[in-house]
């Protein structure tokens, strides 16, 4: 910002030098001529209209929108001040100074709070050019702001939109490619079922192979519909209970853990402020993972969890067989995989739907570099702004 | 029942309506399988009109949602709501898992609501056990009442 704003004061100092458009709002002759000559005398090139009435004020500025006014605070039946509320009423954006004699502290405190960039006194007009510079630099700064601030809106709004696009891409794209798909499979299967041993060895084995490859293309289907499902379905946001949710994931999990002699241990946990479905799938695919990575040591699993600022930090931890840290960040990208489907069978789609469902809720996931073996899961979720007092000491 | 179960598919995808037909090749009902392919087929077929004046009243009518001309919820919302043909079983047979289309067909009065499953093994199974409950479990509405 600060190279912008250097550019710009360059610009317009020599800009001023050149043109400044003006509406005086004065009914002193004498008070009008001695302002311009010093304008003129500071290096302005001045031209200007004179208004001393709100109708006459109304009418110039509409017509000539000057860079900056000038307005005398007492002019008989009117006041300077009030063409801060006809500019306002206006959706006018322009620098008002008040140039005036003696202003009491009050008044000139009330003039900047109405709206007015600066005041000057009539008897230190030496520095009405200085201040004219400073407001009309306010001005360019603010306009700069404002159009930084619409584009950043605007870039924003391009990307929610080319997300949706995208996601309501891989949506029809994978429900529509379902159902070709479905035809495959079955006549493949039927195909094989029905002449085996029919034909030769080689198209037994042919069958096979066309068979597998549209079986798992349809379970690549399926994961990229869930995976376009979360930023479609849920965000049905609410307080979730993270005992209960785990508790069911367990549940859901119990022959697995059965099988391994796996020992999963939790912490009270806190209640989030997202989507339940949502909330128990990353549950479910952070402790599935530690229970399919297992080493050679029956899987413990530890799910603990602290509060940072507004957020709860959760912690899976296991003993497995852990993730080399070059692969840390890879192992979120959908259907990125790091070992064969004969090691650990699955589609890498678990994690890459897990950074999905905490982001969108303004979280984050990452695995926490560790000595020796296992990982380390963490992942943030929104507390409930109102947890916060409770919570915090 | 004596009478040759009567079961009408409505789909517009012959792919699967032959794999419905293999799925029954060998049922112990041999049910007369008619199919119709659109929407207002369907309803034509079920009112006996044009070429179907002869067709025998369904016992069971599978219904996909996706069909040209007129979708199945409407067809399944004709039905429902036609006292002549409200009685007859419908099973939604289709590939949707949407929640509002499952929802919406039980709303309108659906029978039951099967996914198509996406290999042979388990689409057989699926017609089969439709037919089998159906035909063998069920007590259905009488004939031509």
């Amino acid at each position: 910002m600060s190279s912008a704003a250097t550019r710009l004061e360059r610009r317009d100092s020599t800009k001023f030098k050149t043109k400044l458009q003006l509406l005086l709002v004065e009914d002193n002759a004498d008070d009008a001529a001695l302002l311009l000559h010093g304008l003129r005398k500071a290096g302005f090139e001045v031209s200007n209209s004179l208004v001393c009435t709100a109708a006459d004020f109304r009418r110039h500025v509409k017509d000539e929108l000057p860079d900056i006014i000038l307005a005398d605070y007492n002019l008989g039946e009117w006041r300077g001040v009030e063409t801060l509320e006809i500019l306002r009423s206006e959706g006018l954006d322009i620098p008002v100074i008040m140039v005036t004699g003696a202003l009491g502290d009050v008044a000139a405190v009330k003039c900047i709070k109405d709206g007015a960039t600066d005041y000057v006194l009539k008897d230190g007009l030496a520095r009405l050019p200085e201040a004219i510079r400073r407001a009309l630099l306010d001005k360019q700064e603010r306009a700069l702001r404002h159009q930084v601030e619409d584009d950043l809106a605007r870039k924003v709004d391009e990307l929610a939109r080319s997300n949706a696009d995208l996601e309501q891409f891989a949506y029809v794209a994978s429900h529509d490619l379902q159902e070709p798909l479905r035809m495959v499979v079955a006549y493949t299967q039927l195909l094989s079922e029905r002449y085996r041993g029919k034909l030769d060895e080689n198209a037994d084995k042919f069958l096979g192979y066309a068979s597998e490859g549209a079986m798992r293309m349809q379970v690549l289907i399926k994961d990229l519909l869930a995976f376009s499902r979360v930023g479609r379905n849920g965000g049905a946001s609410g307080a979730v209970d993270c005992n209960a949710v785990v508790d069911e994931v367990l549940q859901a999990l119990a022959s697995a853990i059965q099988e391994s002699g796996a020992v999963v241990t939790h912490a009270e946990l806190p209640a989030v402020w997202a989507d339940r479905t949502q909330v128990a799938q990353v549950f479910q695919n952070l402790i599935g993972n530690a229970l399919k990575f297992r080493g050679k040591e029956p899987p413990s699993i530890s799910v603990q969890v602290e509060k940072a600022d507004q957020q709860w930090l959760f912690d899976v931890t296991d003993n497995g067989i852990g993730i080399a840290p070059e692969s840390a960040e890879n192992v979120f990208v959908i259907f990125q995989r790091l070992h064969t489907r004969t090691d650990y069978p699955g589609n890498g789609i678990g994690l890459a739907i897990c950074k999905k469902i905490v982001e969108r809720y303004g979280g984050r996931i990452w695995i926490e570099p560790r000595a020796g073996s296992g990982t380390t899961f963490k992942f943030t979720l929104p507390a409930r702004a109102d947890d916060r007092i409770e919570v915090q000491p | 029942m004596t009478a040759v179960p009567q079961l009408l598919v409505v789909d517009d995808n012959p792919a699967d309506v032959m794999l419905v037909r293999e799925a029954l090749a060998g049922s112990a009902h041999h049910p007369e399988i008619s199919n119709v392919e659109d929407g207002e087929e369907a309803w034509t077929f079920l009112n006996r009109g044009k070429k179907y004046m002869n067709a025998l009243r369904p016992d069971l009518i599978i219904l996909d949602l996706n069909l040209p001309k007129k979708h199945g919820q409407a067809v399944l919302a004709d039905i429902k709501s036609t006292p002549d043909l409200c009685r007859i079983p419908v099973v939604i047979f289709s590939t949707s898992q949407a929640r509002q289309d499952i929802v919406r067909s039980y709303e309108l009065g659906a029978n039951c609501y099967v996914s198509k499953p996406g290999n042979l093994t388990d689409f057989f199974s699926a017609i089969q056990s439709i037919e089998k409950f159906w035909f063998n479990f069920v007590n259905l509405p009488p004939r031509g009442e």
